[in-house]
């Protein structure tokens, strides 16, 4: 990967680290749209779409309710999609959610970091802000999403050197079987997520027959395809 | 009481409506969005103090500001809420502590309906939709399809939220049952199960496209017994961490069997 494309990629998954809690929320931090994306960049779109789609359904397991701690699987699935990339697209797409599951666990405790940070912050400046300084207001709050900003790219660079690493590591150990193994392994374990995820959602009261008319219609779709 | 604000400050609600873009962007563990509620809300205090004249405006517009920097917690999309409602009540001289008691009063509410309206609703049932695109081939404009619907709901939502405040102020709770809002609260849950529902088994066919032979036949059960265990250790096994076992395990089977 030339550098052009690595900053590139780097820069993408800092807006999309960066959508998923702070500014826009407009979500661009969905693996269905940040891997594409990514795959785009790289001029491989097949591998990004199937990394977005497998991320995707592995967002499924998460409800980002209050505080609670998630995985965050936006820079992930960019960082995923560059490592599939490298170990040429379908057969590295088990290699690529295995980069971008660990990368998502660690953009996770990255967001709980910044929050622990910008407590701090409110309380160094706590006296101003009682005081109702709309200055110092305003320096907190920003001073937050550049936080967030430099937390994006850290954890996008963090996957994307991973990326590298697991190219040269595991890429020459694993034969084609292997590969494809991890392959199955982490669609198996997207899939799972998606249905286990999607279940806890939907409950056991009305919405269940709702769900089970979308599976039908949607299996009926699939084997008519 | 002073009744209606003076026309001119309306145009303040756009500004405001930027501010809550970022509403999360200070999101902390002591005020959680507290900061950036009172950032989104501090252009609708500026004229505050300014019709009072004197140092008496300073003081009532730096006393609200500090207020509206306190502790709150809702969905993002509907601070705007809280942001309009206690703007308009400060403008209308509601006693301080009756603000906060507004505003604490609102982060339950605000919560519950969003996370369902939007968390468990439209953004599930919009990525379903995409999900369902793309496994149909429509590939990138299934993406681009997805941005634009989730977000025209999005947009309006926020909109909605920070001028229904505005418009009620202190007496918002009116507009939390408005026969829209409860309607789409109650069509969301069912939309998203059968969106997510269809998704689901034509992404798992996008998925095992490649496979073939006995790597479907392992593709299925990985799944199926994925499903099982993630449903009985429901609390205490996350996909994250099964994806991260099973990939291991397949790792060391590949490793070993060459």
């Amino acid at each position: 990967m030339t550098l052009e494309l690595a900053l590139l990629l780097l820069a993408w998954g800092t807006l999309v680290g960066l959508d998923l809690v702070s500014v826009p929320q407009v979500m661009i931090a969905r693996p269905i749209v940040a891997g594409p994306i990514a795959g785009a960049i790289l001029g491989d779109l097949g591998t990004g779409l199937q990394l977005g789609v497998l991320f995707e359904l592995f967002q499924y397991d998460v409800l980002p309710v209050g505080a609670t701690r998630y995985p965050e699987y936006g820079p992930a699935t960019v960082a995923a999609v560059s490592a599939a990339h490298a170990a040429a697209g379908t057969l590295g797409i088990g290699l690529g959610a295995l980069v971008g599951l660990v990368t998502g666990m660690a953009g996770g405790a990255s967001i709980h970091v910044v929050r622990r940070l910008n407590a701090r912050a409110v309380r160094a400046a706590s006296e101003r802000l009682e005081a109702g300084d709309p200055r110092a207001l305003v320096r907190v709050h920003v001073t937050g999403i550049l936080r967030d900003a430099v937390r994006a790219a850290l954890v996008t660079a963090l996957g994307l050197g991973l990326a590298q690493l697991t190219g040269d590591v595991f890429a020459g150990a694993l034969t084609v079987r292997g590969l494809t193994l991890l392959h199955l392994a982490a669609a198996g374990a997207a899939v799972a997520a998606g249905v286990a995820g999607t279940l806890r959602l939907v409950g056991r009261g009305p919405n269940l027959r709702w769900f089970v008319a979308g599976v039908l219609g949607g299996t009926a779709v699939a084997w008519l395809r | 009481m002073t009744g209606s604000p003076p026309a001119r400050r309306r145009p303040a609600l756009g500004r405001s409506l930027l501010r809550l873009f970022t509403v999360q962007g200070s999101y902390n563990y002591e005020r959680m969005q507290g900061i950036g509620v009172g950032v989104a809300e501090e252009p609708l205090l500026r004229d505050l103090g300014a019709g009072n004249g004197g140092s008496g405006g300073e003081a009532a517009y730096r006393a609200a500001v500090a207020r509206g920097a306190h502790f709150f917690n809702a969905h993002p999309y509907l601070c705007g809420l809280v942001v309009g409602a206690a703007a308009r009540a400060e403008h209308e001289g509601v006693p301080p502590a009756q603000v906060e008691r507004l505003r604490a009063a609102l982060c339950g509410p605000l919560g519950s309906l969003g996370d369902r309206l939007v968390w468990a609703g439209w953004l599930p049932f919009t990525s379903g939709l995409a999900l369902i695109g793309v496994a149909l081939g429509l590939d990138l404009w299934a993406v681009v399809g997805f941005l634009a619907l989730y977000n025209v709901g999005h947009v309006t939502l926020r909109w909605w939220a920070l001028a229904a405040g505005w418009a009620h102020g202190a007496r918002v709770a009116a507009a939390l049952h408005q026969p829209v809002l409860q309607r789409a609260a109650r069509l969301s849950g069912p939309a998203m199960a059968c969106a997510v529902g269809a998704a689901l088994p034509l992404a798992a066919t996008y998925l095992s496209g490649p496979f073939a032979g006995w790597s479907r036949t392992a593709f299925a059960a990985a799944a199926a017994g994925g499903v099982a265990l993630l449903w009985w250790r429901r609390g205490k096994l996350t996909g994250l961490r099964f994806g991260l076992a099973l990939l291991a395990v397949a790792a060391l089977v590949g490793w070993a069997w060459r």
